[in-house]
């Protein structure tokens, strides 16, 4: 395991983290002020904030796998893949329900 | 379901500020506070509350890690192995939730806060380091800075299998009850697994924000997450959350672990009193 490779990531992580927290504030604010004015809109504001919302820590997943498959750190690949998969499989399984439901 | 007006949406946003801050200056996540808020105070169906409290636990972790990024006090190595766990825990828990009713969910959110609070009072303090720089911390262990010794510190995981079971039960109560997760973590990881408070404390904040993502997707997904709702209380918890750490730095640790628990106390039994009625 290297140390300046995780010390790298930390900080590319960290400013990943940091736009799409940014990014997604703006869109809701937006989004919000719209919809508080004419009721109704801001809609598509606000559904944007929230999906950059639920990517980012899941962008900060794909960034780590990629950062670990240039590391060739096949056993964290793997695993940061997993996570992956599962929120996939809860987006999918989300989708189901509703329209089961 | 309540629809939000400029009023509902300014008093979202003062429940988030109020949860967010009570919740940066007792070193928890404000879903504790927020989902009896949006629940108990403002008529939200228990699960439009987790749902729109997850968003707040997503924006409240990527703002804490991104502010810590670089100090090393999180194990990045570690919190990825557990998010494997609890990422499950949390997609299926969202799943869960769709299927009890919401007397069940108040009651066990009632039952979870209380065990939290007990936690609180009692809580476990290991220091689990070895004061020696050069030792070895084993594939997952780390080492850090430590403030208290002065000094680079190591630590080693021990009973990976413990981390991950409590991981994925963090992730399964983190979705059915809209709250952090790392009421369940922290403790374990401290008592039981070799990880020192601060070193847990951190890690656990930066998986968070994964485990929130497992919940919130599927609330998403099922039309759950009330976006107006959602955009006032992130807004409000993110205002809330950078007082509250202002504020907590002046206060004695002491009085604030009382007031959680008493807090604590209280939510628990509002919200099982309202399960069982």
């Amino acid at each position: 395991m290297s140390q300046a490779t995780d010390s790298t990531l930390e900080l590319l992580i960290g400013r990943v983290l940091r736009i799409g927290v940014t990014l997604s504030g703006i869109f809701l604010a937006a989004g919000l002020a719209a919809a508080l004015v004419h009721p109704g809109a801001g809609a598509v504001l606000l559904n944007i904030g929230i999906v950059v919302l639920i990517c980012t820590p899941a962008a900060r997943v794909v960034l780590s796998t990629i950062e670990y498959l240039i590391d060739r750190d096949w056993l964290f690949v793997g695993l940061t893949s997993i996570v992956l998969l599962e929120l996939i499989a809860g987006a999918v399984a989300a989708i189901v329900f509703h329209t089961r439901l | 379901m309540p629809v939000v007006t400029p009023l509902l949406a300014a008093v979202i946003f003062a429940a988030g500020a109020f949860a967010g801050g009570l919740g940066a200056s007792l070193g928890i996540g404000g879903g504790v506070f927020l989902v009896p808020l949006l629940n108990l105070g403002l008529g939200f169906p228990i699960t439009v509350a987790a749902a729109v409290s997850l968003a707040t636990v997503i924006a409240t972790s990527s703002s804490v890690t991104a502010g810590r990024a670089g100090k090393r006090l999180m194990n990045f190595r570690l919190g990825m192995v557990l998010e494997v766990a609890t990422a499950a825990g949390s997609v299926l828990g969202g799943i869960t939730a769709q299927l009890l009713s919401q007397a069940t969910l108040q009651i066990l959110f009632g039952v979870v806060t209380m065990l939290v609070a007990i936690v609180t009072i009692r809580r476990l303090k290991q220091r689990n380091v070895i004061l020696d720089p050069d030792a070895h911390p084993g594939r997952l262990g780390g080492r850090y800075h430590e403030e208290e010794s002065g000094g680079v510190v190591v630590y080693r995981i021990r009973r990976m299998p413990v981390a991950l079971a409590a991981s994925f039960v963090a992730g399964n109560v983190s979705s059915l009850l809209g709250i952090g997760g790392g009421v369940i973590k922290v403790p374990v990881l401290n008592a039981w697994c070799g990880v020192p408070l601060r070193a847990a404390a951190a890690t656990s904040a930066f998986m968070i924000g994964v485990t929130a993502t497992g919940g919130a997707i599927v609330y998403y997904g099922n039309g759950q997450l009330l976006p107006e709702a959602a955009a006032a209380a992130v807004l409000g918890v993110q205002l809330g959350s950078w007082l509250g750490l202002k504020v907590s730095a002046r206060v004695p640790v002491r009085y604030l672990k009382v007031l959680l628990a008493v807090v604590l106390v209280v939510v628990a039994v509002l919200m099982f009193v309202r399960g069982t009625r």
